[in-house]
């Protein structure tokens, strides 16, 4: 029921978002539909604790993994829903939008919301696959909000790359029907996996390459990552926050749940393996990159492939590793996310999106200054945030058992945050453009990013017992 | 089917993709989409004579409504509407192109596959075959430079895996019917609003043309 619910408000906001005259009525029943999604999820937590596995139709089914998502998008999605609402306000008093793209953005984004929650409740791969699709379609358009033709181009190469990447995770998934004894009419996860043993090791594993290629292209590996610093730099930034925060966590998921049954046909160490290859390509690829960036939104978009980087390392080394990269998922959404809507707030302020024309933003803006170095900090690992803690314990998980590729990757962390300090103290440090003024920050846009900086700071010292207990149910079903 | 009558379906549908990478025409490429689609349909349409399963029914008459009229229809137009008589160029040359295709063509067929390609022994030849295809039609959407032919691209790589699939005894999967219904769906709704918006902005299609991004 509560899943039903959540697909409702989301529906019914999103209508109204279409057929709304006023952009307040669109405000108020896209912030109620994120907060019933948010209210329902905890619900849909709470059933989870109790049955360990929530499943109310043969169509939806939530595991503690899913939970865990499941509640991020929410906080992440509420977080950006309330700092939209100021954000479009700020962009229609300089006659960037009007009311009709305001009405169109707070429809997509609902709709993307709702195909992001149905991609974590589906029971089915395949329709796991078909809600993962829509929120490339979704989002596409989000991509192409501002209608320029960067954004065009962005969204097109969006598509595209997405497209064939989803296709080819399609074609992956289907080769895992060939295990299948008789034609069931909803073939779920559990069905694939119980029939996993019957699958021939050499057609899982090929399935699980074109799987991984194929959601691995959502999720922002290299070498498929190409799309992901244009899409999430020409995006609006609360939509950027979610690309980045959320939708790599779902494909992500995704492709666990394929490892999974994978693990059960040929053992842990095939898709180990492939995780950490393409884990530390990511990680390799981005840390280069990050030095010759121009543009801060790319910036952040080069260290959420870093990170989906780590995370793949994590379960890709296992043990302790796969505890971390939990973790390190919701750091990451918390802190992406925040850092993304503060620059936001510095792209309303400069009206650029070039680190070459951004200078003092301590001094024009400091709550949002402070809060982006307070996101920087968080998300490039510094005590007492959470993230230390995570690669700390990635890298503990991989020196045993592969040191050399440990130590690059500490040598690239190293690399890495040199790059980003080296963007950030031009932006941050030096003195504001003489015809820029200090303004007072709107809450609205300031409270957002607050409220998920404080999240993982939280988090960093305290987990609920929930969350203790979701993440070890993770760990103890997928028996990595 | 019978063999041959499947082995003359599994052919166009190659060949096909083989002529759109030749071509320099995008209403030959268009053309021969609609074929490779309605081999597909054919292929459905057979499927359902045997299972009689009234959902495979249901997809054939859209893959040929969809997939054979409408969308090589509207396509046509695109190309008569922007006066987008040749596709741009590849990104490699002719002779580099076939040394590719023989090669990706040669690696589908590899021993590698053979698990693969024996899903269905006795129709060995025909999951070859349609493999390689999906390579091809991949190595398309690569190669091409204009947003029509990459579009083309992917229908065709999806033609491909609804070929496998069929080729596989995969096609009676409710979900799989499902997924291919919901991809043509998409797709159609990228190719009717997307090309048209990047005509708009760039007055081509020539993605090569189209530099924005390096800002």
């Amino acid at each position: 029921m509560e899943i039903i619910i959540i697909i409702v408000s989301l529906i019914t906001a999103s209508l109204i978002s279409v057929l709304a005259k006023r952009r307040g009525i669109i405000e108020f029943f896209s912030v109620i539909a994120s907060l019933v999604a948010l209210f329902e999820s905890c619900i849909v937590i709470s059933k989870v604790l109790s049955q360990g596995v929530y499943s109310p139709f043969i169509l939806f089914s939530v595991d503690s993994l899913g939970a865990i998502v499941l509640l991020i998008i929410c906080i992440v999605y509420f977080a950006s829903i309330v700092y939209s609402i100021q954000y479009l306000r700020q962009e229609t008093a300089k006659n960037i939008i009007g009311l009709t793209r305001a009405r169109q953005y707070f429809a997509l984004l609902n709709i993307f919301l709702l195909a992001m929650i149905l991609a974590i409740v589906a029971n089915n791969p395949i329709f796991a696959w078909i809600t993962i699709e829509a929120t490339t379609l979704s989002t596409a358009f989000l991509i192409s909000f501002y209608n320029k033709p960067s954004a065009m181009e962005a969204a097109w190469k969006y598509l595209i790359i997405n497209s064939t990447g989803l296709l080819l995770g399609f074609f992956g998934t289907l080769l895992y029907f060939t295990a299948l004894q008789g034609k069931p009419i909803f073939a779920t996860w559990d069905i694939l996996f119980s029939n996993a043993l019957l699958l021939d090791p050499i057609i899982a594993k090929i399935a699980f390459i074109f799987v991984l290629i194929g959601y691995g292209t959502k999720v922002g590996f290299a070498p498929m990552h190409t799309w992901l610093p244009d899409a999430h730099s020409k995006a609006p930034a609360p939509v950027s926050a979610l690309l980045s925060g959320v939708l790599l966590n779902v494909a992500f998921i995704t492709i666990l749940r394929f490892k999974f049954i994978t693990d059960a046909a040929v053992g842990v160490e095939f898709a180990q393996k492939l995780l950490i290859i393409f884990g530390l390509l990511s990680i390799i690829i981005a840390s280069f990159i990050i030095f010759t960036q121009k543009n801060y939104k790319r910036l952040l978009a080069y260290s959420s492939i870093e990170n989906m980087g780590i995370v793949a390392l994590g379960f890709g080394f296992g043990g302790l590793g796969v505890l971390a990269a939990i973790l390190h998922m919701i750091y990451h959404a918390f802190a992406k996310s925040a850092l993304f809507l503060s620059a936001g707030n510095i792209f309303l302020k400069y009206g650029s999106t070039k680190i070459i024309n951004i200078k003092g933003v301590l001094k024009t803006i400091p709550a949002t200054g402070v809060l982006f170095l307070i996101g920087f900090f968080a998300i490039i690992g510094m005590p007492p945030f959470g993230i230390f803690l995570t690669k700390l314990f990635i890298f503990s998980a991989g020196i045993a058992s592969h040191p050399i590729i440990t130590i690059t990757v500490i040598i690239l962390m190293a690399i890495l945050f040199i790059g980003f300090l080296k963007h950030i103290s031009v932006m941050f440090f030096g003195e504001k453009p003489a015809d820029m003024i200090k303004e007072k920050e709107n809450i609205w846009l300031v409270a957002p990013p607050t409220v998920l900086l404080a999240l993982i700071l939280f988090l960093s010292f305290y987990q609920p017992h929930f969350l203790q207990e979701l993440i070890n149910n993770v760990i103890l079903k997928y028996e990595f | 089917m019978d063999t041959s009558l499947l082995q003359f379906l599994s052919g166009i549908i190659f060949l096909s993709i083989l002529f759109q990478h030749l071509t320099k025409k995008n209403f030959s490429a268009v053309i021969a989409y609609g074929i490779q689609s309605l081999a597909i349909a054919i292929m459905l349409f057979d499927s359902f004579l045997k299972t009689n399963d009234n959902s495979l029914l249901c997809i054939f008459l859209i893959v040929l409504i969809v997939k054979v009229i409408l969308a090589p229809t509207f396509f046509i137009k695109l190309i008569q509407k922007h006066k987008l008589t040749f596709s741009a160029s590849t990104v490699l040359n002719v002779s580099l192109t076939l040394i590719c295709l023989g090669t990706l063509t040669a690696v589908a067929h590899s021993q590698k596959f053979l698990p693969l390609t024996n899903i269905v022994p006795e129709h060995h030849s025909f999951l070859s075959l349609s493999f390689a295809a999906i390579f091809i039609s991949l190595f398309l959407i690569i190669n091409r430079k204009g947003a029509l032919s990459q579009t083309l691209g992917i229908l065709s790589l999806e033609n491909c895996i609804v070929a496998f699939s069929i080729f596989a005894g995969l096609e009676q999967f409710p979900a799989l019917q499902i997924g291919i219904i919901v991809n043509i769906a998409i797709w159609i709704l990228i190719a009717t609003i997307f090309i048209s918006m990047i005509y708009k902005h760039f007055g081509t299609l020539d993605i090569t043309s189209i530099k924005s991004l390096k800002d």
